[in-house]
């Protein structure tokens, strides 16, 4: 297969950075964003500092890309932030920082990468979503209906840049042990996982598998789709 | 920017989108050609293709503009019906900016 350039957000920990080495080991380049420093060391890594939520950031990074690439084929929006709490006590500015980073973030990397990834034979935009969403989790409002937003843009961005040969895709995954679902108590997580078809903790591995198969040049008629780990629908 | 600059840009951007159609669907560059409206050669989203293309010979240009605002959308004439309005539209949007 030849190596492709992929772009990930939220690159420096969780899914974002397994996805980032998982694609480095397998020879494409790399381009990563994140408000962090990455620990990734490798000649076919790029990594970026930038808040995805800031016009002006993904302006640079996608000048940048275009200047030092000249082309990207695969978007992976991953940057996400989530905070648990009863919407009756939710602090507004909560609500806002999960919606710009989210939200906010998908857009406007969708946005900017339009013009590069429709210049490659197979141009790729995947979103995450979360099970928080079907399953209309009570603590999650903000999040849940963050990423509800994610998946109503991946529905219509998949009709209107289907004319462009991008197809634009969503994963929503079940519980992972990551940094993001780390302040969330283990009664929780286990009564969230029996609600699974198939009830264990999913791997970041999992993930992977689903961005492969969204990638691959034959996925071409698959787009529009959010697919949901664990049997949850 | 002056406004022949910036017809060839336009005209530069439809021969991109040119190269990606087959020859019996070639936009024709000449002033009285129909792009975008009645009997024009762009649909909606060939013309998104076509303002993307625009935008981005401009900002090779250092020139960062965005020419598909609700305003231009929703004009009654719009801006978009052929060579001449679109390069006097590009022509007043980066005028206004500077």
């Amino acid at each position: 297969m030849q190596a492709r350039n992929i772009m990930i957000t939220g690159a420096s920990r969780g899914i974002g950075k397994t996805l980032a080495e998982h694609f480095l080991a397998m020879g494409d380049t790399v381009i990563g964003v994140s408000r962090s420093e990455s620990d990734i060391v490798a000649d076919n890594y790029h990594h970026f500092l930038a808040d995805v939520a800031e016009e002006a950031d993904a302006k640079h990074v996608f000048a940048s890309v275009k200047k030092q690439l000249g082309a990207l084929d695969v978007l992976i929006n991953n940057a996400g932030i989530a905070r648990m709490n009863a919407f009756a006590l939710t602090p507004i500015n909560n609500v806002q920082e999960i919606m710009n980073t989210n939200f906010m973030g998908t857009f406007i990397f969708c946005q900017k990468a339009i013009n590069l990834l429709r210049k490659s034979p197979n141009g790729r935009i995947i979103n995450l979503s979360t099970v928080a969403v079907p399953l209309n989790l009570a603590g999650e409002a903000a999040y849940a209906a963050s990423k509800s937003a994610v998946e109503t843009l991946t529905h219509i961005m998949a009709k209107e840049l289907g004319s462009f040969g991008i197809t634009c895709n969503a994963i929503g995954p079940s519980p992972i042990a990551t940094q993001l679902i780390s302040g969330v108590g283990e009664d929780k997580i286990n009564k969230l996982i029996q609600q699974q078809a198939i009830k264990k903790m999913a791997k970041v591995e999992d993930v992977t598998n689903i961005v492969d198969f969204y990638l691959q040049p034959s996925s071409h008629m698959v787009t529009g789709q959010i697919l949901y780990l664990g049997g949850i629908s | 920017m002056d406004l022949p600059t910036v017809k060839l840009t336009v005209i530069g951007a439809l021969e991109l989108s040119n190269q990606s159609r087959s020859d019996e669907t070639q936009i024709p560059l000449t002033d009285s050609t129909a792009l975008f409206g009645q009997n024009g050669h762009l649909d909606s989203m060939a013309l998104v293709a076509l303002l993307m293309d625009i935008e981005d010979a401009l900002q090779e240009q250092d020139i960062e503009v965005s020419l598909s605002d609700e305003k231009a959308m929703s004009l009654s004439r719009s801006p978009f019906k052929d060579i001449p309005s679109i390069t006097q539209y590009i022509h007043d949007v980066i005028a206004a900016q500077a």
